[in-house]
């Protein structure tokens, strides 16, 4: 288990939980991250925020956020 | 004619508003939301014996009730019953836009989906088969592009057959036997307690399971909800035993799931994914070390062209007007009636209009930027700097950029950031960057002082505005918007090439509501200042003596410590808030050297600025100009886009304030250190 945001190029994670508050965690969830879901990061330079794949679309994610993910390799 | 409704509806970026303005053409009305602040358009369009009416709604990734948008939209699908929602979804992207869809569905709207953008997927290797997900689903399913007419004419047929036959498809939706069981338990309550809300009851049961404030509110106010209230929470309870999550993660979860079914069986994804062009566009324009060079390339390229092109059409402006003015007084002679139309109108909606044709270049490009996707990949790239810096993340750096043209744009530009407090807190510094209209008031004092460094001064406050902005923001973000950072989640689009009818659409409406909205303020406030110039009668337009001068006179103390005490400088600094370049052109009335104010080579004007100024207070006074009271413009923009008084009252107040402490520090600070 690891954040979100240790996840490496072209790594393929199944989020474990998402710890944000409510509102940002249902945000999250509307956009296809949630808990169960699988993502793909295609781009992790730090600093900066992450380019991660969900479903077939990119999203652009904070760094912070990134790091209140939870996920494992799959 | 029979008469239609449809309202479009989708995810952000799904290429709605191309087919909004495909449809409707320049017929298209602008207005707000009823009692809201989000934005509603509207557009009618005749199609065979059929006038349709289009409403354009927000793009939503849901429909809960976390933002007005969202409400707007359900609000919009349970009160007004359009005939057919037209949900417009990336094909590429089709499992994730399906959300939305099945969210739609469970309020029982008559939903056609219209798949657009079937080029990327192919590219992608997805082979999406429509029929299989229409049988499924229950409802039309039609692709045609947004951009062309391809399909449109499919769509529409779909359209006016759907309205005759409308679906309702909430029993198809299968969320798991466990949550089916309680949406059917809190469905017959609600059946059986609540009447008088005109929504479809298994969509408030499943409301109620997700605890959304707004139905728990509504029912509450029905008086008859207690039962259904507690057995909701019983639900929950339950729901979160056995998923281990709150149950409204579970109904989220549910819906995917049942969205991955339809997926499953109605496309075909290849095994490995492919590289798209706008993956390999995004290895260069994201890229850790090039990005940022790029970004800045591209916003030089968009300074020059926006001024090379826009500034000799402002002068064209400006000498029309110079000829309209010197018409009147040809014709009418010097009198009230000629000094009110000339100084007072054309001297203040004129100088005003002198700046539309960068506004609407600046506009023009900035919807090219937007319409390709390189501004989300902007906001990505200039996500640390602001985080580190400013405290706000990438995307509010877009606004501050355009700010360096004009902050009506750049305000306006807020719109794309969805937190409120972000777009509060965008618009207070946006201001700070120094527009264009400031530059004449530089070059003007420059000219008179600092010959010899006249880039470097120039610069220097360039750089300085950034800085006090940079400031002010960190402790905005400490103060009033404390512990508020919003968090950073945005859309990567692909790359698309942006449709020259889609730009100029969109250049056209934001120029046209800062025509018309600021427009008004300014007509009135210039005849105010005429009036006031004019009065008592008998003097001299804008002299000591007239209530104008008598109101700098009076203020000029207060601008002592400043270093520039002399009533003219107070003068101009009021005459400065219609509008900042006016500062230039007020030395030039209150030093007799005509109307035609852009003097900065006449000798004898130079040497009435330098009598007025040391080059020290000279200094103080850019330093102020720079930072003091935003012009009326963009206040007018800020209470356009907040909606309120307050803020622009606000702004107002503590610019004036920030460039008091920091004149005060740059004129003090320097007699101190020895300079004069």
């Amino acid at each position: 288990m690891m954040t979100l945001a240790m996840g490496n190029a072209d790594e393929k994670l199944k989020i474990l939980q998402v710890g944000h508050g409510e509102k940002f965690k249902k945000r999250l969830s509307d956009m296809g991250i949630y808990k169960d879901a699988q993502v793909k990061i295609i781009k992790n330079d730090i600093p900066g925020p992450l380019i991660i794949d969900i479903k077939g679309s990119r999203l652009i994610l904070g760094r912070g956020q990134a790091q209140k993910i939870m996920v494992e390799g799959v | 004619m029979e008469k239609l409704e449809i309202g479009l509806a989708g995810n952000p970026n799904v290429g709605k508003s191309t087919l909004f303005n495909g449809l409707t053409g320049m017929r298209q009305h602008v207005g707000n939301w009823p009692g809201k602040t989000v934005e509603k358009k509207e557009g009618t369009f005749k199609y065979n014996d059929y006038e349709i009416k289009v409403v354009d709604l927000p793009g939503n990734y849901s429909l809960t009730a976390y933002s007005i948008e969202e409400i707007v939209s359900r609000d919009y699908i349970v009160d007004e019953h359009p005939d057919v929602i037209v949900n417009i979804v990336e094909a590429a992207n089709l499992e994730r836009n399906l959300y939305l869809t099945v969210q739609m569905l469970e309020l029982g709207a008559n939903v056609v989906l219209a798949l657009n953008m079937n080029k990327a997927a192919d590219d992608k290797g997805y082979k999406i088969n429509a029929d299989k997900l229409s049988k499924l689903l229950g409802i039309p399913v039609v692709k045609f592009e947004a951009i062309d007419d391809t399909g449109r004419e499919e769509l529409l047929q779909t359209i006016v057959k759907a309205s005759k036959s409308p679906n309702n498809v909430i029993n198809r939706l299968e969320y798991g036997s466990e949550i089916d069981e309680h949406i059917g338990q809190l469905e017959k309550i609600v059946n059986e307690d609540i009447s008088g809300i005109d929504a479809p009851s298994s969509w408030i049961a499943l409301k109620l399971m997700e605890d959304d404030d707004e139905v728990v509110e509504k029912i509450k106010e029905s008086g008859k909800g207690q039962r259904v209230l507690s057995e909701a929470k019983k639900i929950r309870g339950h729901l979160s035993g056995i998923f281990g999550d709150d149950a409204d993660a579970a109904i989220t979860d549910a819906r995917y799931g049942f969205i991955a079914g339809l997926m499953q069986e109605s496309v075909k994804k290849p095994k490995i994914d492919k590289v798209t062009r706008s993956d390999l566009i995004d290895r260069i324009v994201t890229n850790k070390y090039l990005g940022i060079p790029i970004f800045l390339l591209i916003m030089w390229l968009t300074f020059q062209i926006t001024f090379t092109i826009g500034d000799p059409l402002g002068g064209y402006i400006e000498e029309g007007f110079g000829l309209l003015g010197e018409a009147i007084t040809a014709s009418l002679g010097e009198g009230f009636l000629t000094s009110f139309l000339v100084d007072g109108i054309i001297g203040g909606v004129g100088g005003v209009l002198v700046f539309v044709p960068i506004i609407f270049l600046l506009f023009l490009i900035l919807s090219v930027l937007e319409d390709s996707g390189y501004l989300a990949r902007a906001a990505f790239v200039m996500d640390r700097f602001m985080h580190k810096l400013v405290g706000l993340h990438g995307k509010s750096f877009i606004p501050m950029i355009l700010g360096f043209g004009c902050a009506v744009p750049g305000i306006m530009a807020t719109r794309t950031l969805e937190n409120e407090r972000d777009r509060f807190l965008t618009m207070l510094i946006v201001p700070f960057m120094s527009c264009s209209a400031r530059l004449p008031v530089y070059t003007l004092i420059v000219a008179a002082f600092f010959t010899a460094y006249q880039g470097w001064v120039i610069f220097s406050l360039y750089l300085l505005g950034i800085v006090v902005a940079i400031i002010v923001a960190s402790i905005f973000k400490k103060t009033i918007f404390k512990g508020m950072s919003a968090p950073f989640v945005m859309e990567l689009p692909p790359y698309r090439l942006p449709t020259v009818k889609g730009a100029i659409i969109h250049m056209w409406e934001r120029g046209v509501l800062f025509l018309r909205k600021a427009g008004t303020i300014i007509l009135a406030v210039s005849i105010i200042i005429w009036a006031l110039s004019s009065l008592p009668i008998g003097v001299d337009y804008a002299s000591q003596e007239s209530v104008t001068g008598q109101i700098g006179t009076a203020l000029s103390p207060i601008f002592a410590p400043l270093g520039f005490g002399e009533w003219q400088a107070t003068v101009a600094i009021i005459y400065g808030f219609l509008a900042k370049e006016v500062v230039v052109s007020t030395f030039g009335i209150l030093y007799g050297v005509g109307e035609e104010a852009t003097t900065e080579e006449d000798a004898g004007f130079i040497a009435a600025i330098q009598s007025l100024f040391t080059p020290l207070s000279a200094y103080a006074y850019l330093v102020f100009v720079l930072l003091y009271i935003p012009c009326l413009a963009t206040l007018a923009t800020i209470k356009r886009e907040t909606n309120s008084w307050k803020w622009p009252a606000f702004a107002a107040g503590y610019t004036f304030v920030v460039a008091y402490m920091v004149s005060f520090i740059v004129f003090q600070g320097g007699s101190l250190l020895g300079f004069a």
